[in-house]
């Protein structure tokens, strides 16, 4: 005997954003770094700035921190990573 | 099996499939990922209009919206994972409330099914809806206690796992997780307490029947035999609370206390309630950074050793159960995720207070 069952799962379609058209050379670019605020997260970030500086001649590093660091970063981040170059984000644990 | 379609079936729009025996229908969903590793029910088209029929909802429905990826939680997705985890439609409305709950901003969804830390979706059901279902609250409470609350708490991860990817290594990303992330729900012992429920506590009024959810932690038992005393019995709770913000989250939040009859009878007796109850162990259930250094977690005490914590931010974040066998002077403690970054929400079952956008009028 045949059976008819239904798919479970959702079948809507997601959008897709198309990515930021990528970096050439981060030299003299502005970065952000958005910061889960972890415990971990001091020493992981204070490298990533420092060899962002040193090594791919960044012109400036941004850290911002998330005041929650299960939810998605403020909207006051947001606004202010449209001024940056390039954002690093979802790190950190 | 024949290919499959999106032809509408009796306005259901999801994907169908036609089996060609009953018996092919668990490796069917087990080899797609689309189970808990256990048996489902096949979820028939009829099966799930039967849920849809019995809360009065169309299909397409829309139940909530996840805040952070911004999903829609259909009714139609929703019963066929009820369906699957064994809900018959009697069960489906405790189903539906307990989503509406979860898909509230201050319940914070996304974290909690996707954090590392591994907490489960509790469910505490109030009022009439547990004697309609056949919910216990006594022999095996946190266990598989009865049908009803087995297959509720199930519907619950299920449909995290199919409609929003909360499968192990996608979305999910406990490290360890428990065993409530299988089914975890609970009914209070109205009946066997003079309390108020514990949803009347919370607003909701005492002829709605309500659904509380909670991102927790694995329950810690307890057992104190040996006094009547309150203060004593409490005492015992209060340290597990401590032991918790030692060895696992310092911050505060909604911790939940699962009393069974015989620690309830000697609260009743020497006249202590929900109010006394909380108050002292919002007073008890406190300690100091610097005992992090007592178990090996000296090296974030720093300069605060001295800051008290408390493990509730007010006693009214007590979220205080009576459930439990009738003999035994054990208890449960169960912690909250995370503090305050998820909080427990209360829903009434069944009702829509406002779920309809304001009229114009009201709006003047």
């Amino acid at each position: 005997m045949t059976i008819r069952v239904l798919n479970p799962t959702s079948e809507s379609v997601i959008a897709t954003l198309n990515p930021a058209p990528r970096l050439t050379s981060l030299e003299g670019k502005t970065v952000g770094l958005i910061s889960n605020g972890k415990e971990g997260t001091a020493g992981f970030f204070a490298h990533v700035d420092k060899l962002l500086r040193e090594r791919y001649r960044v012109a400036e590093v941004v850290l911002r921190i998330k005041s929650n660091y299960s939810a998605p970063a403020e909207d006051e981040i947001i606004d202010e990573a449209k001024n940056w170059d390039l954002a690093i984000s979802g790190l950190g644990d | 099996m024949k290919p499959a379609s999106n032809a509408m079936i009796d306005g259901l729009k999801s994907q169908y499939f036609d089996l060609d025996e009953v018996g092919d229908a668990q490796e069917f969903y087990h080899s797609r990922g689309w189970t808990d590793g256990f048996p489902i029910v096949p979820p028939t088209p009829e099966a799930v209009q039967a849920c849809l029929d019995w809360v009065n909802m169309p299909a397409n429905e829309i139940i909530g919206i996840e805040p952070v990826r911004e999903r829609a939680i259909d009714a139609e997705k929703l019963a066929i994972n009820a369906v699957m985890a064994g809900c018959l439609p009697v069960h489906f409305p405790a189903v539906v409330s307990a989503w509406m709950a979860m898909l509230k901003d201050e319940f914070l969804l996304h974290g909690t099914t996707a954090s590392t830390g591994g907490c489960a979706i509790l469910l505490i059901l109030n009022g009439s809806i547990r004697q309609e279902i056949g919910a216990r609250s006594d022999f095996n409470v946190l266990g598989s206690s009865d049908r009803a609350t087995s297959v509720i708490g199930r519907a619950i991860r299920l449909a995290l796992i199919n409609i929003l990817q909360v499968s192990p290594g996608a979305i999910d990303r406990s490290t360890l997780g428990h065993p409530g992330k299988i089914s975890y729900c609970v009914a209070e012992d109205e009946e066997g307490s003079d309390w108020s429920s514990l949803a009347e506590s919370r607003d909701i009024p005492k002829e709605a029947s309500a659904v509380t959810v909670l991102a927790a932690g694995a329950p810690r038992q307890i057992m104190n035999e040996w006094t009547s005393k309150p203060e004593e019995i409490l005492d015992t709770y209060a340290a597990e609370m401590r032991a918790n913000m030692r060895n696992y989250s310092i911050w505060s939040g909604n911790y939940v206390v699962i009393m069974p009859l015989q620690h309830r009878e000697h609260m009743r007796v020497a006249g202590w309630g929900r109010k006394e109850i909380a108050n002292y162990l919002f007073e008890k259930a406190r300690i100091k950074r610097s005992e992090w250094s007592t178990v090996g977690k000296g090296s974030v005490v720093r300069d605060k050793g001295d800051t008290e914590y408390c493990a509730l931010p007010s006693p009214e974040h007590l979220l205080l159960v009576a459930a439990g066998g009738p003999a035994g002077g054990f208890g449960a403690v169960i912690p909250p995720w995370l503090g305050t970054k998820s909080q427990a929400v209360t829903v009434a079952i069944g009702a829509c207070i406002d779920c309809e956008p304001p009229s114009p009028k009201q709006i003047k």
